[in-house]
């Protein structure tokens, strides 16, 4: 133990002091009696040793010395060193990742981590500014560099797991840049170091990892779909589960499709393996299931030992490809998910009404009856409702207008040449997306113009895209950029058609996915069985909280809408055997992160209470005989009431 | 000035009621209403005795003579009265508490001198108060009288006590004679033994000395201890200097719970010690605090202690 002010120590002069006046007695009051016979008669074999006798068993005397003492000692500010962090700031950093959900340390890992932060900014000095992050999805400041203990306490309290990943690397970052404002930050990790972390991450400021966790022991369900069986009338399901701990697991799993249970295996996993499990013939019901493992002691983390899977069930999109033929666009379309293809040879003949998309590939209807839904017009012959043709352009460059336009994303079509192009003044309805230049060679010489090569719109309360040349007249199939346009192309005028939808989704997972541009918003029912609506932007909607595991469905219109899971399937999260430093730091720093630090421990506050106890003790001391007085004067009030 | 009356008429008429127990006879001077060894003239026989010539021969038991043919003389139990002492300490230390102490005491000596004179006996009574020496001015003795009509010159008499010590404020002196050489002259000047009654605190050395005089000198002694509440159970606390109000003397003391325990046990042990040496010198010892009424004390307390009757 050692004094942060010693010289404090320097008013234990005063001790004696006390002791003195008790010896010399100061002036007393004087109070006239009737006799001093008794008293005298008392007093007699008292003061016969004085004044030595009179320090002999004087309670009062040793309780004011006591107090003296504890508050000296409290003024000296005695600390004693105690492992804990130090330095001017110090940098919490909690993993609220999934993994710390784990009970292998009571009550859980989070738990045991909030304790331990606590210890920690109890131990550190008063003038330590404290700043906590929780690591989750995102990194969130709970509490900026504040001195207000209290505060850093709720900060830490108001900390939760989250059904996700970690993302270290973010609050690691912004620890680094706030230790480089202030010299001498020491950062603090709280983790089980199963977390995301970049290769390379240089910290500024003293890192220290503070591993939370014993052990590893978790089985999880890694994997779960759901199929139609090749016979059309059952489903299959494949579930891979996972041991992720030090010792074989024998565990079992059920299949349970709208609340029954459907299925059980049993399963013998070895350490670190992986077993898979397909069950067969399971009734379509509502083309749902969930997947459990059995309440198993040696398994420490519940959380991923539940899975969902949904069938697929948005319809596929129904497109009709009137053409003479075009093997790209067959193909293309062939490749991609969730269409149904139906072909027709004549623009004039009977096509299917219902289709949401038809594509007039070098044709037109000569009728004007044109079909419902949405159009693709590649290369148009002839004029037709929505825009007139007035000829054609040789050799027009390709330029993009709108480089933010749905159907360019990812595109680049600089590579792209074409042979010629349909010539169409831009309707008013429709957004230009790519343009031709051409030198007018009949007109002016050298005289630049431009004429519309793609362009798009809303008229009808239909989606209508023009693509103005043929595709047989030019290399774009034959680029990278042609696929991505083609699926941009298709997902703007069929949209919600399977494929753009995942079916299985991250907890924390954004999710943003096109609807049917006349819809306002969608009503989305979560696990818990809780819906909300939200508003559709631009034909988009955004799926932001998906926090919860389970089964999550999407709503519009009458019956249309979707379904998603979401499964903790993050090997990084269900693997929990906790890291003994932090992966991607280098070792040298986590190394020296670990090196037992030390921090004072105050304990003048302790003295001071106790000096506060000695007063009050000293001064019922003091009030003994007024105390009982008072005592039986209330003893007599109240039996005099009696009587 | 007029003087508030020291007891109403009808205190004093239950006062008339009582009567003061001797427990001995005594030579009286008048005739009156107590037994005396001496024989007299009462209606009460009490012996025969030989006629020895020049006794009064009216007093010759002429049946015997006829059938002893001897003289004899009849003797009769002599009834006379019976002096009552009264002591009261009125020193500086009685003038104290409340209820005061000396005013206690005078009320007392005022009440039983009431019941002795309504019983044909004589009183007396002295002021000890030893530091003013005795026989200073009126207020110091009250020389013996009897008969119900010296009731106001009693009342008077301790009237002028009780006002005597409220006029001597002042300084502290040092007592001429200690209480012990005080009663060693009462007791050898005092022409008649008789019952005797000390009111006193008792707060001095000496008194056992010269109450042990007194009741060897045939006096029978009834001592009456007052004390005021104050004093049984002193309401003080801190350090404090303590001042008596007789003397120069002063005793520090640092007042708290236990030395106030000490302090109660202390008096009781004092008590005691009076009560020890009371007994077998035959003296009533009467510990009284001055908060006790006055009428409990007469028609109660007395009469179970066998003073009164």
């Amino acid at each position: 133990m050692s004094f942060l002010a010693p010289a404090a120590l320097g008013l234990l002069a005063l001790l004696p002091v006390i002791v003195a006046m008790y010896l010399l007695k100061l002036r007393r009051p004087e109070r006239q009696v009737s006799s001093v016979y008794l008293w005298r008669r008392m007093v007699r074999d008292v003061e016969a040793n004085a004044p030595w006798q009179k320090l002999k068993a004087n309670l009062l005397l040793i309780l004011q010395l006591l107090f003296l003492l504890a508050l000296i000692a409290a003024l000296a500010r005695p600390f004693t060193w105690a492992e804990g962090a130090g330095g001017q700031a110090t940098i919490l950093i909690l993993d609220t990742s999934a993994s710390m959900a784990a009970a292998d340390v009571a009550p859980n890992r989070l738990e045991a981590a909030k304790d331990q932060a606590r210890r920690l900014v109890d131990g550190l000095p008063q003038e330590t500014r404290l700043t906590v992050i929780a690591a989750g999805r995102e990194a969130q400041v709970m509490a900026a560099s504040s001195r207000d203990r209290r505060q850093v306490h709720q900060a830490i309290e108001r900390i939760q797991a989250e059904n996700a990943g970690s993302d270290l690397s973010v609050a690691l970052e912004l620890a680094s840049a706030m230790a480089a404002r202030q010299p001498d930050t020491e950062i603090v990790v709280l983790s089980d170091g199963r977390a995301d972390l970049p290769q390379r991450l240089s910290i500024k400021g003293h890192l220290r990892y503070l591993p939370v966790g014993i052990s590893g022991e978790n089985q999880a369900i890694s994997l779960l779909t759901l199929q139609p069986s090749p016979g059309g009338n059952t489903l299959t399901a494949f579930a891979q589960v996972s041991n992720y701990g030090e010792t074989a697991a024998q565990r079992r799993i059920s299949f349970y499709g709208d609340g029954l249970l459907l299925d059980v295996y049993d399963l013998d996993i070895q350490p670190g393996g992986q077993q898979a499990v397909l069950a067969a013939d399971l009734p379509v019901g509502s083309g749902q299931i969930e997947a459990r493992l059995d309440e198993e002691s040696g398994d420490i983390l519940p959380t991923d030992d539940r899975a969902f899977a949904v069938l697929g069930d948005s319809q596929p999109a129904a497109v009709t490809l009137v053409s003479q033929g075009n093997l790209f666009l067959e193909t293309a379309l062939s490749l991609m998910p969730g269409i149904e293809l139906t072909l027709a040879d004549s623009p004039d003949s009977a096509l299917p009404q219902d289709a949401q998309l038809t594509i007039f590939d070098n044709t037109a209807p000569i009728s004007a009856t044109l079909p419902a839904g949405n159009l693709l017009f590649i290369a148009p012959p002839r004029s037709t409702t929505y825009f007139t043709t007035t000829g054609t352009v040789e050799a027009p460059s390709m330029r993009p207008v709108a480089t933010e336009d749905p159907l360019l994303a990812h595109v680049s079509l600089a590579e792209a040449s074409l042979l010629d192009a349909v010539r169409i003044p831009l309707p008013d309805w429709a957004q230009l997306v790519v343009v031709g230049d051409f030198s007018a060679e009949n007109t002016q010489p050298s005289a630049a113009s431009s004429t519309p090569l793609i362009f798009r719109g809303q008229v009808d309360g239909r989606r209508v895209v023009v693509f103005a040349f043929d595709l047989r007249h030019s290399d774009l199939p034959l680029t990278v950029a042609f696929p991505i346009l083609w699926a941009n192309t298709i997902q703007w005028l069929a949209p919600g058609s399977a494929g753009e939808v995942p079916l299985q989704i991250t907890p924390g997972e954004t999710l943003t996915v096109s609807v049917p541009p006349d819809v306002e918003a969608v009503q989305v029912t979560r696990p818990d069985g809780v819906t909300s609506r939200l508003a559709a932007q631009g034909g988009r909607v955004t799926l932001a909280e998906t926090d919860d595991l389970g089964l999550y469905r999407v709503q519009w219109g009458e019956d249309q809408g979707f379904r998603l899971a979401v499964n903790l399937f993050l090997p990084q999260e269900s693997d929990l055997k906790p890291a003994d430093n932090l992966p991607g730091l280098g070792q040298d720093e986590a190394q020296a992160g670990l090196a037992p630090q030390q921090a004072r421990r105050e304990w003048w506050r302790w003295l001071a209470l106790a000096a506060l106890v000695i007063l009050t003790g000293e001064w019922l001391v003091y009030q003994r005989s007024a105390l009982v007085r008072l005592r039986d004067r209330l003893m007599n009030t109240f039996s005099g009431k009696k009587r | 000035m007029t003087r508030e009356p020291f007891f109403s008429e009808e205190f004093l008429q239950r006062l008339e009621r009582l009567a003061l127990i001797a427990r001995r006879s005594t030579v009286g001077q008048l005739q009156g209403e107590r037994r005396s060894p001496k024989r007299g003239q009462s209606v009460e026989f009490a012996d025969f005795r030989p006629y020895v010539s020049g006794d009064d021969f009216r007093r010759i038991d002429w049946n015997a003579y006829a059938r002893l043919e001897k003289f004899f003389i009849k003797l009769f139990v002599e009834e006379e009265d019976l002096t009552v002492h009264f002591l009261v300490d009125n020193s500086r230390s009685m003038n104290w508490g409340q209820p005061n102490k000396l005013r206690y005491a005078a009320q007392v000596v005022g009440a039983l001198g009431y019941v002795a004179l309504a019983g044909l006996d004589r009183i007396t009574i002295s002021a000890l108060d030893h530091t003013t020496g005795n026989g200073n001015g009126n207020h110091a003795y009250f020389p013996p009288q009897r008969g119900k009509r010296q009731a106001l010159a009693l009342f008077n008499y301790l009237q002028g006590l009780l006002e005597a010590s409220g006029q001597e404020p002042g300084m502290p002196h040092v007592p001429e004679r200690s209480p012990g050489q005080w009663l060693r002259a009462y007791a050898s000047s005092a022409l008649h033994k008789g019952p005797l009654l000390l009111v006193s605190d008792l707060m001095d050395d000496g008194w056992q000395d010269g109450l042990g005089v007194l009741a060897g000198r045939g006096f029978e002694v009834n001592l009456v201890h007052v004390l005021s509440p104050q004093e049984v159970n002193p309401e003080l606390e801190g350090d404090l200097k303590l001042l008596d109000s007789e003397n120069a003397g002063e005793v520090e003391i640092t007042a708290d719970y236990e030395l106030l325990e000490r302090y109660r046990r202390e008096l009781q042990t004092w008590q005691e010690d009076w009560k020890r040496f009371c007994a077998p010198r035959g003296i009533h010892y009467a510990p009284v605090v001055s908060s006790l009424p006055l009428d409990e004390l007469l028609f109660a307390w007395l009469r179970r202690q066998g003073v009164l009757k």
